[in-house]
């Protein structure tokens, strides 16, 4: 589990996110939602270990601070939102900038075909000769999520889960592809792994998401189920937009159209 | 986004039964530079003014034969320390321009254009200037070191500033870079010019031919002093490759995949200030080495650091004997500086670089 209390972080002498209270289990997909500015990616940066912060976080109940760089790169991967390179780089390259670390968690026998298997999850096979600056963004999206599956391939290692961390991993995304993603994300939650995703989009995320963290000006507003999490008063009260949140008929999973702002 | 020209498109198609795999041809390239190296550096043994002879040479050394005392004196006394020389500051070059490159994210970053150099040459002047008064403490405990370690201080003073000024909260900003460097070049300038203005005469001639940048004056004292440094700066580069990768993707990516980034960092800075300090207290300022060498392999064998570092060395060795044979033929039985024989071709060349980046690629 990923576990932080009391979080705060100050850039400067302007405190971006106060008092956090945050949890991630393994075996889910936490999504941290929010409008523009409410903290969400200082907060998923301040869990990767590159922000200092204060009060406490912990990783599979170790300390943030007893552990090393790449103690942490064999228990998380992160996504950064874009990444744009100077030099040219093939997909393959990237792709196994993953294994850096060592501790991708596949066989000796496996690890020189885990590229090729991650760039075909993310529907990019026949890609790994193409130079990396000529991709769209989108598709350079896809990329770094190869690279960052292959650093932890396998979601639950040595019985200890392992957790992806993904700032917008869609958001640069055709809606096949967001598709793609988010059921790759799913089942490496499925599979034992956590998952933490920042998300814009409420209906992916009511789709998605285990649990929702909802961040509001540098706090959590709330955190729980999406059935509990998306409702008209939240939603007007943290977006400051009246949205009439419907239920699928079946499902009862909600949604959010944006044709229904008063 | 679209730089790539067709030419490196079919290498990288081509290169092996993985695509996108090169290092089976970066391997390749490799053993191939570290031939004509050996094959530079004996064609520079016999090319000169004097007609002393390769051949007469290998039956020394395998049959013990007679060598006359002249061809001893010019092989071994004038023209052996000089191959050493150019290897040395060769490789200490394009190692340099080619880890700057990747610390700094930029195939436009040069220890010769942002400052490095320059910062080098005033602690180097500085020591020959002032070595016998103000710094002869340290002149006694240093002995022959003292040029190159002086060299080194001050560069890696500038290379700290400038990327103090040029990397905020792991973003390192290009424009301010060069601006930066502009400015720290500009200082350096104006203080070596200060330096050389209180200079006496006897001074000002050496001076003069070691800012244009020469092997002429190579002697084997010379490079015992500076060659320790820079060998250790080129045992440490293998250390960064793996790590200049990871920061191609930036900081936090780096820090994410497991490098100790800041480690990697004071490593590299170091790295790049012993070898630009070293190789100028050696000869003065060679330009554009560092950063047509790195950027002609990366055309090739792309920018994998693993293999792009120790490259680098071979073909900077290479460029830099080649640069000193014309040198030293072109106006026989005069010899040209070798800096200005570099910055002849490297000028141009960079300005190509720019020119092919140019509206692609955001400076």
């Amino acid at each position: 589990m990923i576990e932080a209390r009391n979080l705060s972080v100050a850039i400067g002498r302007k405190r971006i996110i106060e008092n956090i209270d945050f949890q991630a289990r393994p075996g889910e997909l936490t999504a941290i939602v929010g409008p523009n500015g409410s903290g969400k990616t200082t907060l998923l940066r301040a869990l990767s270990g590159d922000l200092p912060f204060t009060g406490q976080a912990s990783i599979n109940s170790r300390p943030f601070e007893t552990l090393k760089p790449w103690q942490m790169a064999n228990i998380r991967a992160v996504l950064p939102q874009a990444t744009s390179l100077a030099f040219p780089y093939t997909v393959r390259e990237i792709v196994r900038l993953g294994l850096t670390s060592g501790y991708s968690g596949a066989g000796s026998h496996d690890i020189e075909t885990l590229p090729d298997r991650a760039l075909a999850m993310v529907d990019l096979e026949g890609f790994s000769g193409r130079f990396y600056q000529e991709l769209s963004g989108g598709e350079q999206q896809r990329v770094q999520l190869a690279r960052v599956l292959c650093q932890v391939w396998q979601p639950v290692l040595d019985g200890e889960p392992r957790y992806l961390f993904l700032d917008e991993p869609v958001s640069s995304l055709d809606i096949k592809h967001q598709l793609i993603i988010m059921r790759i994300a799913k089942s490496f939650a499925e599979e034992g792994g956590g998952v933490i995703a920042i998300l814009h989009d409420l209906n992916l995320t009511a789709m998605f998401a285990d649990r929702i963290v909802m961040m509001h000006r540098g706090r959590v507003d709330a955190a729980g189920e999406p059935r509990d999490m998306l409702s008209d008063d939240r939603i007007l009260r943290v977006y400051e937009c009246a949205l009439k949140v419907g239920v699928l008929p079946g499902s009862g999973a909600p949604f959010v159209l944006p044709q229904s702002a008063v | 986004m679209l730089m790539r020209t067709e030419f490196v498109r079919t290498i990288a198609d081509g290169a092996g039964p993985q695509h996108g795999d090169r290092s089976g041809m970066a391997r390749g390239v490799i053993a191939l530079l570290a031939v004509l190296l050996i094959a530079t550096a004996l064609f520079s043994l016999t090319a000169g003014a004097s007609d002393a002879s390769a051949w007469g040479l290998v039956k020394y050394w395998l049959f013990s034969t007679e060598l006359s005392q002249r061809d001893r004196l010019i092989v071994m006394d004038i023209r052996l320390p000089r191959i050493f020389m150019g290897v040395l500051i060769g490789s200490a070059l394009a190692v340099s321009g080619a880890v700057m490159q990747g610390l700094f994210r930029n195939p436009l970053a040069d220890p010769g254009l942002v400052g490095v150099s320059s910062g080098a040459s005033v602690g180097a002047l500085a020591t020959i200037i002032f070595g016998g008064t103000v710094l002869a403490p340290a002149a006694a405990v240093l002995g022959i070191y003292t040029l190159p370690v002086m060299a080194f201080l001050t560069s890696l003073v500038t290379t700290f500033l400038l990327y103090g000024i040029a990397t905020r909260r792991g973003q390192t900003s290009v424009a301010t870079m060069l601006l930066a460097g502009i400015a720290l070049a500009a200082l350096g300038v104006a203080l070596t010019g200060a330096l050389i203005y209180i200079a006496d005469d006897r001074q000002l001639r050496d001076l003069m031919f070691w800012q244009m940048g020469s092997l002429a004056g190579a002697t084997w004292t010379k490079i015992a002093a500076s060659g320790p440094i820079i060998l250790l700066s080129l045992i440490a580069a293998p250390f960064l490759g793996r790590g200049l990768n990871g920061l191609a993707l930036g900081e936090a990516s780096a820090h994410h995949l497991g490098i100790p980034v800041q480690r990697l960092k004071n490593v590299a800075i170091v790295t790049v200030a012993a070898a630009v300090g070293a190789s100028v207290a050696m000869s003065g300022g060679i330009g554009f080495v560092g950063i047509i060498v790195p950027h002609l392999l990366r055309l090739v064998i792309g920018p994998d650091h693993r293999y792009l570092l120790p490259a680098s060395a071979l073909l900077g060795s290479i460029l830099l004997l080649l640069a000193d044979a014309v040198s030293r033929t072109i106006v026989a039985p005069a010899e040209l500086p070798i800096g200005i024989v570099t910055a002849l071709a490297g000028a141009p060349f960079f300005l190509w670089i720019l020119l092919r980046r140019r509206g692609i690629v955001d400076l």
